[in-house]
């Protein structure tokens, strides 16, 4: 086994911020030649930051790293490829209109000897025999590879990998777009090299596909290293539970009753890329409605639609009782529905525009009804909710830029609470910012589902979206698969429901 | 805080840059020639910007949206010709004016729509509208020229009201009505947050694309009036009519300040970009300089211009970065 060998890499003590937020503290991490280790942890948890740490892509505050027991220091990732450490990413970086290989060989082509010019024979040669080596001679190394399937066009990055000759290689979620056939030949080539001795490090979500690949797994959660198991050791549900942590945190004091009346309701609603599948969804006036679902569920995508970004190809959406499916986003404003999106810097706020005027960005038709308008009142009517709201700012002149992460989301609220909303879409609306700012959001959330509000939140984090909501609904792959009221939520069974693929679920 | 925005912007504001630009090269110019230093030279000065200006307009309101518009000067053209051929074939002034202003706003509306609606590339998507439009003008003239207009129709280019020629008050109209639309509406508002943002515009439920169609019917309407002064002080007009703007409209604009990214600068920039490219001019012409080399000269100085502008920008913004990462520390 693989307690007589040596750590082939050694990640030490490693701790990195980023301003306000503290991404990984003292976290250990070591890798056996031949064996995978699967990374463990929810959205937020430390994974990425990890791995970017030992790919050389960021630079650790704190810790070493040691390769066969030599400490390196990577300030690139080229630098980590030179000393045999490869990604594979969930995102395909290839180069669509190129061939496969061309885009194995992408800047590292062999060349003539004594001369600049491309050797595209040796190129095609030396693919060949890569793609020989993982067993899959079929793949046509002449088309570009936007012509491959998705799984062919993973194959090819992982030769790219190896033709770098690694000696670890990382898969950051390999399988996010690969059906269960094409895992299962992925896994047969990860066997093949566990064979060659490389170290491997698996990132995924799919609990299945955890047991069938990993040999030990580390679980991160909050940046901090939970701990390292032997595979067989854990259970899908132990699993589940050192990833989200046990206990609900103190933070969450619901304060709001829901009403009655339903205020936004979507019946067997559908998109037209095939990523939001006949969802169905009620939200009560005062209520907070949660939607849980891992990345890439298809929630985005279902908050866009409901607010009239992208187009439904079927469904309804319904605010307060009235048809709305298919209206603009202007008509939605201006009829109470906000979406606070996901992305607060490219889509919630105007970075460079000054406080004042992103604040009343959506309430500015309802603020100044005569088509004229005064900075002066302008800046009063801001100044008032960022009072309110206590966003730390000597002034609402500045640039939104210049807050920090939890300040600036304040502002997105300010938005909202300023075009008179009762509905709004919260998308993932603490991602990013510090506990403290965390919990101030909680608060005005709760504010405002106590004065009658109706939320509806997307959230990644079990623990905050147990902790807000009165109801949760659960999506997977594009579909509501499930919903449970708050006396009845359970880590262990919300978790289930989003990670567990259909025809695996028991009673 | 409260502070005369129009004056704070001026002397420390966006515009600090077009304004030192602008004294420097009086400064520059009255050590250069006495004869600069006039009254009666000042006034031609306001009198060849203000056409510059008119045409530049319209199209400050683009440029803040983030997008850009070529087609000013070629549809200026058309509508100065179709106006022509129209007050030579005995139509009312008033009909003719109508007429040209109606192509104008046609043209932007279009160009809205390419860029609004099809999402083209504003800069391919005007640059088509601008061959489009100088191939109608040449259509309507068929090669000709024009001239001999009717006096209550030049009026309106070569006319003076008191000490002021009719262009330039014409102009310092707009301008004012200008500043009006774009700093005190909700459409004026919404034109610079398309700028700064177009994503998150569309997700606080700002109505980009009547936004977009808004500043390019702008931008058509102020071309039409600008081609109709022209045509009206030129007494002529020819299908190649604006050619000696072409660009000039783009880089009064710029060198006024207003950031191609869009969101930042404003019509007041455009005031002392369209003045400065003019003064370039007017100093040469009275030194003397040989018509050869005024192209030359002309471009340098507009680089300079946009040059010290941007250059300023990145050591204020390095300066504001650095600051702020002092404050995340100590904090």
């Amino acid at each position: 086994m693989t307690t007589n060998k040596r750590p082939l890499l050694r990640a030490e003590n490693i701790s990195k911020s980023f301003p306000g937020v503290k991404a990984l503290s003292h976290v250990d991490l070591d890798l056996y030649p031949g064996e995978v280790h699967i990374l463990a942890g929810e959205n937020g948890a430390g994974k990425s930051t990890l791995i970017k740490c030992i790919l050389g892509a960021y630079q650790p505050d704190e810790g070493k790293l040691f390769l066969e027991d030599s400490e390196i220091r990577l300030r690139t990732p080229k630098e980590g490829i030179e000393h045999g450490i490869a990604a594979v990413y969930q995102e395909l970086t290839m180069i669509p209109w190129l061939d496969g290989a061309q885009n194995i060989f992408f800047g590292r082509e062999p060349k003539i000897a004594g001369t600049t010019i491309i050797n595209r024979k040796k190129m095609s040669c030396q693919a060949k025999s890569l793609l020989d080596e993982l067993g899959c001679q079929e793949i046509d190394l002449t088309l570009p590879v936007k012509k491959l399937g998705i799984a062919e066009q993973q194959m090819i990055e992982i030769a790219k990998a190896i033709s770098m000759n690694p000696k670890v290689i990382i898969f950051d979620e390999p399988t996010a777009s690969l059906s269960d056939r094409e895992v299962d030949r992925l896994f047969a080539q990860i066997e093949i090299l566990k064979k060659k001795g490389l170290a491997i490090v698996y990132i995924s979500h799919r609990m299945k596909e955890l047991h069938a690949v990993g040999d030990r797994i580390t679980v991160l959660r909050d940046g901090k290293k939970i701990g390292t198991y032997p595979e067989r050791e854990l259970s899908d549900d132990e699993l589940v539970s050192l990833m989200i942590g046990g206990n609900i945190e103190e933070v969450y004091k619901k304060t709001s009753v829901p009403g009655r009346e339903t205020a936004l309701e979507i019946r067997e609603l559908s998109d037209r890329k095939g990523k939001v599948h006949e969802c169905s969804l009620q939200v009560r006036k005062g209520e907070i409605v949660g939607l849980a679902g891992l990345v890439g569920a298809g929630r985005t995508e279902l908050s866009r639609l409901i607010f009239g970004i992208d187009k439904s190809s079927c469904g309804q959406v319904l605010l307060h009782g009235e048809d709305v499916t298919g209206k603009s986003p202007e008509y939605l404003v201006d009829h109470g529905l906000g979406l606070l999106p996901e992305d607060r810097k490219g889509l919630g706020l105007a970075l460079r525009a000054p406080i004042s005027w992103n604040v009343v960005a959506s309430g500015l038709r309802q603020v100044f009804p005569h088509f004229f308008m005064n900075e002066k009142k302008n800046d009063s009517v801001a100044a008032e909710y960022i009072r309110m709201l206590e966003v730390a700012t000597p002034d609402v002149q500045r640039n939104v830029g210049q807050l920090s992460g939890g300040n600036q989301q304040k502002v997105v609220v300010a938005k909202w609470l300023c075009a008179n909303t009762d509905v709004i879409l919260f998308d993932e609306p603490t991602r990013g910012i510090d506990v403290g700012a965390k919990a101030e959001i909680y608060v005005l959330m709760n504010k405002m589902a106590s004065e009658g509000k109706a939320i509806l939140m997307i959230s990644s984090e079990l623990s905050e979206i147990m902790g807000m909501s009165d109801k949760i609904y659960v999506m997977r792959e594009g579909r509501i698969v499930g919903s449970l009221e708050r006396e009845n939520f359970s880590e262990e069974e919300i978790g289930r429901m989003m990670l567990l693929s259909g025809e695996g679920e028991g009673a | 805080m409260k502070k005369n925005t129009m004056l704070h912007d001026l002397v420390k504001g966006r515009y600090f840059f077009s304004v030192m630009s602008l004294f420097v090269l009086i400064g520059i110019s009255c050590l250069m020639s006495p004869s600069f230093l006039s009254l009666s030279n000042f006034i031609t000065i306001l009198r060849q910007a203000s056409i510059l200006l008119i045409l530049s307009m319209g199209l400050t309101a683009v440029v803040l949206t983030g997008n850009i518009d070529l087609s000013v000067g070629s549809s200026a053209a058309l509508c100065g010709c179709v106006c022509a051929q129209m007050l030579v074939a005995g139509f009312p002034v008033i009909l003719c004016m109508g007429a040209s202003l109606l192509i104008g706003l046609t043209v932007g509306f279009i160009n809205g729509l390419l860029v609004g609606i099809l999402k083209l590339p504003s800069f391919i998507a005007t640059y088509g509208m601008n061959m489009v439009a100088s191939g109608l003008a040449m259509i309507v003239m068929n090669g000709g020229v024009i001239y001999g207009l009717p006096t209550n129709f030049t009026t309106l280019g070569v006319g003076y009201l008191g000490p002021l020629p009719v262009p330039v008050i014409l102009a310092a109209i707009l301008v004012v009505c200008m500043m009006i639309l774009l700093q005190k509406t909700v459409f004026g508002r919404n034109v610079y947050m398309i700028g700064y943002n177009a994503n998150a515009a569309d997700y606080s439920g700002v109505n980009s694309l009547r936004t977009l169609l808004g500043a390019y019917l702008l931008c058509g309407m102020t071309g039409a009036i600008g081609g109709i002064v022209m045509t009206a002080r030129l007494n002529a007009a020819d299908f190649g009519m604006t050619e000696a703007y072409g660009l000039q409209i783009v880089a009064a604009v710029v060198v006024g300040g207003t950031s191609l990214l869009g969101g930042e600068g404003g019509v007041l920039g455009t005031v002392i970009g369209a003045i400065i490219l003019t003064i370039i001019v007017n100093i040469m012409n009275i030194m003397g300089v040989n018509s050869n080399w005024q192209g030359m000269v002309h471009g340098i100085v507009i680089l300079f211009v946009v040059w010290l502008d941007v250059f300023a920008r990145r050591v204020g913004a390095g300066r504001a970065l650095r600051k702020q990462r002092e404050s995340v520390k100590r904090a």
